[in-house]
């Protein structure tokens, strides 16, 4: 044999493969591969090698690569040699080229002047060889360069140049549809080639171009039938035949085209419903072949307008692949039953006993398309029966990827046509505990959506049964080990939410549990934060109730080790529960009203809610706020000035200018010399996120182009005039910013959030206050009751928060250690552009945060989760889900009360319930009937010798 | 499409790998791996396809060689069959009763006569004669260009003398 192998080869490379080929274990082999890695590495570095030796190496380094280990060092050897004159090298280099290189590699820009030049050869197989490298090789961006030389070839006058060339436009077709878009009419002209090989080739590109736009390829259809009825008719030349079958892969090609081009179009259909016919009956059944094109005839049946006739033999041939003994007709048989049970439900029927059997094989790529073929049919009548086995399936595999793609299904079906709360709670609990981690998180915060929306509007014990039954299986699994995160999220979600919503489990019962469930998994961030939450909520629910609310010690233990938490999210979380436990109940009740995270929160940018106050504090003598773009424009104020001469229209801005006059007011100067080198920094900052975020760095020396700013920018103004008040902003721009920063590093955070939000709009009214009258703050944000010293160190705390973020995003550590005084002096600031002139630092790194991108992202996850703060954005998505869910509901609560499961299954296949008692009986039957020896035994059991042949 | 095509032995070891899709090292060792070890614990008895990433993998078993092809999800499982089958039928007429050593020391060969059968991923030609044909010429071709090669080495071997 290996005398066969002696084409130039070396006895050294003789004798590599043989040792490899003796190589006793992996170690072993990797031994000699390493060896020969170095070996070729010197000699290809050395000076004098012959083309021939390098051709062997060249050969080695192919082999080297295949045995799975990296021969880059020898890429460009391989470039080298395709620029060869003599085509023995350059085959020898392309094929090592085409096997080393992905499109992507650097090395094709050095490849692609050889292609351009071997693509002008007069030798036909230089161009063959060429056009193989093109189809590998060329990528979008050297599309261009060889372009029209494909298409000069398509008019070649060797067929295997024209048909290499077809192909090669297809790659690029599928590489960058726009650079071949014009070329459609050269596919259509070559669909007439001489050549069968040309013309099959051909329909490779037409197939894609269809898929994408079947209307402009309508007039092809007698074309396509034509050609398939010449074919069915043995018109191509003999050695076309397979198997005695006609051209078969051309055949199938044909049917593809065709089940597109027919689908949903009566007129286009009706001109195939004869082949389709001659050719079904035609095929031979007993060959490999033959059942493939019976197999592409049923999908183009199952796809095209319908036609009774041709469903009937497409539902006989399914039977025949179903009963017969090969498991890659079984296979076949199933995929096409789903295929056609979208257009002749009845037809699975009769087919139960062969699926069930499907259902039960040991074969999984079997089992697995059954499981495709049972999601098609899930009805709310066999879901809990489908639903069962997917899951027990689920459990008894370890492949991720397929994991993940049942758990998903199993979610899907049971949200779709769950029959009873219990048993979607229960069903969710499954999936969760067994690929919780492996699910997207979407799914998760879906199951929060469904347990907070319910089944519908209307239903509201319903929805309260759900939860109780939601809560109730959730303190049973809490305790477990090993759960995932994102299941332990949801629990506490909904533990936090409904947990003492029934009355059934006292409070301290649940936050022990949370408190339990955040420690056993310390190192969750995320749970953690989750169970924080939820007690808060928790707590929050029992003060508004009117309850006394005595912390467990594990609790306090947990809050104070969070206080400290490195994360920052965590902390605020620990001290915004403090905060809250500490206040009486009406304040408590309006920060978290028991059961609103379905309520719609709505963000108003405009702030168009502090307009009241600006006003007052205007009248008041307060600065007016400048956008900052007009801020900016300040930096050089000569300039400025004659600007406004020029065009007296901006009335508005040119009293703005005025400020640089009184830089300090005259109301408060002596607070303001201790807080202002601190303070201020940040703020200013803040106020360009928010109003201004298209402003991405505001620099000083941009005064030149300040008045194009101007007038182009259609910022509106906030507040009718453009006025300045520097507590107003800063503080607003504080929380928002704040709770935007949660939101976005959490994509799922959840209600809380935004109450806290809502506390943080009421105190935002009144914070800037502060400073000016302390008690009116104190007595609208905590009601009379509460000591006016606490509230005071509340407020210190809010603000603190507000600010410990902005130090971490603009790296003012400083910042917060005067965050008390910035609540009381605000007022007397001076007005910011003096500060962006003096800090211009910190006013351009500041910007880089975008508050309005953050804005952005704080709505899109709204839609993961629940309402939260956004309103608008998440709702639309919400009907959708909960109307399908309504719809169900319906139908499920009447299945509740039977609760026939092991009979769904059945009750669906049957379409007449009292046909059969249940599928245990059933499949017992069948056992028995196999045992008497009636059931058909395959009809071919020589059929796929010659696979194992 | 045909994602990839690959031959593996009996032992797990790679005869042939041509990718079709990009695929880096790591991921292509990484696909030897993983469906070496689910094709060839397969039984024979079952069938011949397997999902895989998305993805379709069909096999065929011939003596101690498994030649798998890597599809879509809505390509044809059984046409695929053939085209493997088309494929050792030619290896098998080229090689004259094909067996796994053959592919072992001419693995180029083969790498050649399967680049005139798939291009691009797709079949490109089910016609044996053409595919011979075309193969034959290159053949011829090679033959030519190395006896001139010789030639030449042997013209300038005398002048040098």
């Amino acid at each position: 044999m290996s005398s066969q192998g002696g084409f130039g080869q070396s006895k050294e490379f003789l004798d590599l493969i043989k040792s490899i080929g003796e190589a006793r274990s992996k170690a072993e082999e990797d031994r000699i591969v390493l060896r020969e890695i170095d070996t070729l590495k010197a000699r290809l570095s050395s000076p004098n090698i012959t083309k021939f030796k390098l051709k062997e190496y060249l050969m080695r380094l192919i082999y080297v690569e295949m045995l799975g280990h990296d021969a880059s060092f020898g890429y460009i050897h391989a470039v080298k040699m395709t620029h060869d004159e003599s085509l023995l090298l350059k085959r020898t280099g392309y094929l090592a080229v085409t096997l080393f290189l992905n499109e992507d590699h650097d090395l094709i820009i050095l490849i692609v002047n050889t292609i351009q030049k071997d693509l002008r050869s007069d030798n036909y197989l230089v161009v063959c060889a060429a056009l193989n490298a093109v189809c590998r090789l060329i990528n979008e961006e050297t599309i261009p360069a060889v372009l029209p030389q494909v298409v000069e070839l398509l008019g070649h006058q060797k067929e295997a140049v024209r048909k290499k060339a077809v192909m090669a436009l297809h790659r690029f077709y599928q590489r960058a549809p726009g650079s071949v878009s014009h070329l459609i009419s050269n596919f259509r002209k070559r669909l007439c080639d001489n050549d069968p090989g040309v013309m099959a080739a051909t329909l490779c590109p037409l197939f894609d171009l269809i898929t994408i736009d079947v209307n402009s390829f309508k007039d092809l259809v007698v074309s396509f039938v034509n050609i398939l009825k010449q074919v069915a008719e043995r018109r191509l030349p003999k050695s076309y035949d397979y198997h005695q079958m006609p051209a078969p892969f051309i055949q199938i090609k044909l049917l593809k085209i065709l089940s597109l081009l027919g689908n949903g179009d009566k007129k286009s259909s009706e001109q195939m419903y004869t082949i389709l016919g001659d050719i079904m009956r035609k095929c031979d059944s007993a060959s490999n072949i033959g059942n493939a094109v019976l197999y592409e005839c049923i999908c183009c049946v199952c796809s095209i307008h319908p036609n009774p006739k041709l469903l009937e033999s497409a539902a006989d041939t399914i039977s025949k692949f179903l009963k017969g003994d090969s498991h890659n007709l079984k296979y076949l048989g199933i995929d096409a039953l789903g295929l056609l049970i979208r257009i002749s439900p009845e037809i699975a029927e009769q087919h139960q006993l062969a699926v069930i059997d499907c259902l039960e094989d040991p074969d999984d790529t079997l089992k697995r398309k059954t499981f495709d073929l049972l999601y098609k049919m899930t009805k709310s009548s066999n879901v809990e029966v489908i639903v069962d086995r997917m899951i027990d399936y689920m459990i008894s595999i370890n492949d991720h990827h397929y994991k993940t793609e049942i758990a998903s299904r199993c979610v899907e079906l049971a949200e779709q046509f769950a029959p009873s709360n219990q048993w979607f709670i229960q069903t969710m609990n499954k999936v969760f505990e067994h690929a919780g981690d492996l699910v997207n998180t979407k799914v998760a915060h879906n199951l929060m959506r469904l347990i907070a929306e319910g089944f519908g509007e209307d239903d509201n014990t319903a929805d309260s049964q759900l939860r109780s039954s939601a809560v109730e299986s959730y303190l049973r699994i809490i305790g477990e080990p090993k759960l995932p995160s994102t299941f332990l999220q949801v629990i506490c979600w909904v533990l936090g939410e409904y947990g003492t919503a029934d009355g059934k489990y006292s409070a301290s019962y649940i936050t022990g549990k949370l408190c339990d469930a955040a420690e056993a998994h310390s190192t969750d961030d995320t749970v953690k934060a989750y169970a924080v939450t939820a007690l808060m909520k928790i707590y929050s629910f029992e003060i508004a109730a009117g309850r006394k609310v005595d912390m467990l010690p594990e609790c306090q233990s947990l809050v104070e080790e969070l206080l400290a938490s490195h994360s920052t999210d965590l902390q605020q979380r620990a001290y915004e529960l403090q905060a809250i436990i500490c206040l009486d109940a009406h304040a408590v009740e309006n920060i978290m009203p028991m059961d609103a995270n379905c309520e719609d929160i709505e963000i108003d940018k405009n702030l168009s809610f502090l307009d009241a106050y600006v006003q007052e504090s205007l009248e008041k003598g307060a600065q007016p706020y400048i956008p900052e773009d007009e801020r900016s424009g300040l930096s050089n104020i000569s300039n400025f000035r004659s600007q406004d001469h020029e065009s007296s229209i901006h009335a508005l801005r040119f009293e703005a200018y005025e400020l640089p006059k009184f830089p300090v007011p005259p109301k408060a100067p002596s607070i303001l010399s201790s807080s202002v080198e601190l303070v201020p920094v940040p703020e200013p900052s803040y106020v360009a996120d928010v109003h201004q975020p298209a402003t991405s760095a505001l620099t000083v020396s941009n005064s030149g182009s300040s008045e194009l700013k101007l007038r182009l920018d259609g910022v509106q103004k906030k507040w009718g005039r453009p006025a300045f008040s520097s507590t107003t902003p800063s503080t607003s721009s504080g929380d928002t910013f704040e709770s935007n920063n949660g939101t976005t590093r959490h994509e799922s955070i959840s209600s809380t959030k935004s109450k806290v939000h809502d506390v943080s709009y009421d105190s935002r009214k009144l914070q800037p206050e502060i400073s000016t009258e302390k008690q009116k703050l104190a007595a609208s944000l905590f009601g009379g009751a509460s000591k006016s010293d606490r509230k005071q160190s509340y407020t210190g705390q809010k603000v603190s928060k507000t600010n410990s973020h902005g130090a971490d995003k603009s790296n003012l550590a400083k910042v917060a250690s005067s965050s008390d005084n910035a609540a009381v002096i605000p007022t007397s600031q001076p007005p910011p552009d003096l500060l962006d002139l003096g800090e211009p630092s910190v006013t351009s790194s500041a910007p880089s945060v975008d508050p309005f991108k953050q804005l952005e992202g704080l709505l899109d996850p709204t839609q993961d989760t629940t309402k939260l703060s956004s309103g608008g954005v998440g709702v639309p998505n919400a009907p959708d889900i909960m109307s399908l869910y309504a719809d169900m509901s319906l139908s499920g609560q009447s299945t509740t009360v039977a609760n026939p499961p092991p009979n769904a299954i059945k009750t669906h296949l049957a379409k007449q319930p009292s046909k059969g008692p249940n599928v245990q009986e059933f499949l017992e039957k069948d056992a028995l009937v196999r045992q008497v020896g009636v059931t058909p035994s395959g009809q071919n059991p020589n059929l796929f010798k010659d696979l194992l042949g | 499409m045909i994602h990839f095509v690959l031959l593996i032995s009996q032992q797990g070891k790679v005869r042939l790998a041509k990718w079709y899709s990009p695929y880096s090292q790591k991921e292509r060792s990484k696909v030897i791996r993983e469906l070496g070890g689910t094709i060839l614990s397969r039984g024979p008895k079952l069938c011949k396809f397997v999902e895989w990433r998305g993805y379709k993998v069909v096999y065929r078993r011939y003596a101690g060689l498994y030649f798998c092809m890597c599809i879509n999800h809505e390509d044809n499982e059984l046409e695929t069959l053939d085209i493997i089958h088309h494929f050792v039928v030619i290896l098998d007429r080229y090689f004259g009763n094909v067996c796994e050593l053959d592919l072992i020391f001419n693995f180029h060969k083969a790498y050649y006569i399967l680049d005139e059968i798939l291009i691009a991923g797709e079949l490109q030609e089910s016609n044996k004669k053409t595919i011979e044909r075309l193969i034959d010429a290159q053949d011829l071709l090679v033959e030519t260009a190395k006896e001139e090669a010789n030639l030449i080495s042997k013209l300038i071997a005398q002048a040098t003398n």
